[in-house]
């Protein structure tokens, strides 16, 4: 399994330094023209990476626009709200583009969930991230994670949700505000 | 096993509108289903947060990389650039 999963973070990592390499410039020199700095740069530039890549995992969601005129577009509008504007809060679910949802800090409750999962059920997390975050073909997931095939793979999947599931229950009981 | 199936199947939307109130008046009778509804709900939004908290990891060690390794040294020269003439 860990071999092909770093074979893929391999692949997100070059494919990050290409956008980079493509896109931060322009970025760099709106923010700078206008009198921002290069840490405002990075933190809208790494914001409109995260939507990129969210948009371009999601079959329902197309994508317009090139690449980097998404990209760079999304970094310019999150650099105007959040410093042009002066509202520093201003995260990704107030841009123009419609079906990212959340992006807010998760809730503290919510945070030592994640944190405890991280270490806990850090490989059906990652089977999960997968699937659902990452959106790949249950084949590919079922290869990655190294199951027979994508039934084995889909059994495993559910299974995780339910570890998951009960590991959400029981902490709901120890921080009452999880589960409202 | 089927009821997590047919959870999901409800949360994310995709069953047919017959299956989804069939499902909803089964929610509204069992205690025990609502709850482990509500959890799995959960599970997806915690499987969000940690895939993005995994992704910007990955983006940041991008960025490390491009501003710390000796083959990237152009790009960096031409970044600070940048923001120096202005």
């Amino acid at each position: 399994m860990d071999t092909v999963n770093l074979q893929e973070q391999a692949a997100r990592q070059q494919l990050f330094i290409a956008l980079y390499q493509k896109v931060f410039p322009a970025v760099a020199k709106y923010v700078s023209k206008h009198g921002g700095s290069f840490e405002e740069a990075k933190d809208v530039f790494q914001d409109a990476l995260l939507s990129y890549y969210e948009k371009s995992r999601s079959a329902a969601i197309a994508i317009n626009s090139s690449e980097g005129a998404y990209i760079y577009g999304t970094a310019r509008y999150l650099w105007i709200k959040r410093y042009k504007e002066g509202n520093r809060t201003a995260q990704l679910d107030d841009t123009h583009i419609n079906g990212l949802s959340n992006h807010s800090e998760p809730a503290a409750a919510e945070d030592k969930l994640l944190n405890f999962l991280e270490t806990a059920g850090k490989r059906c997390m990652e089977l999960l991230r997968s699937f659902y975050y990452d959106q790949l073909p249950m084949a590919k997931v079922a290869q990655l994670f190294g199951f027979s095939g994508v039934r084995s793979a889909t059994v495993q999947k559910y299974k995780c949700i339910e570890k998951v599931r009960e590991t959400v229950k029981q902490k709901a009981l120890t921080y009452e505000d999880f589960l409202e | 096993m089927n009821n997590i199936v047919q959870a999901e199947k409800h949360l994310l939307k995709q069953s047919p509108p017959a299956d989804a109130l069939l499902f909803e008046a089964k929610m509204l009778i069992n205690d025990e289903l609502k709850s482990n509804v509500a959890a799995q709900q959960q599970v997806y939004s915690l499987v969000k947060q940690y895939g993005r908290k995994q992704l910007i990891a990955e983006i940041d060690a991008a960025h490390q990389q491009l501003f710390t390794q000796p083959e990237h040294l152009s790009f960096r020269q031409k970044i600070a650039r940048i923001f120096l003439n202005r």
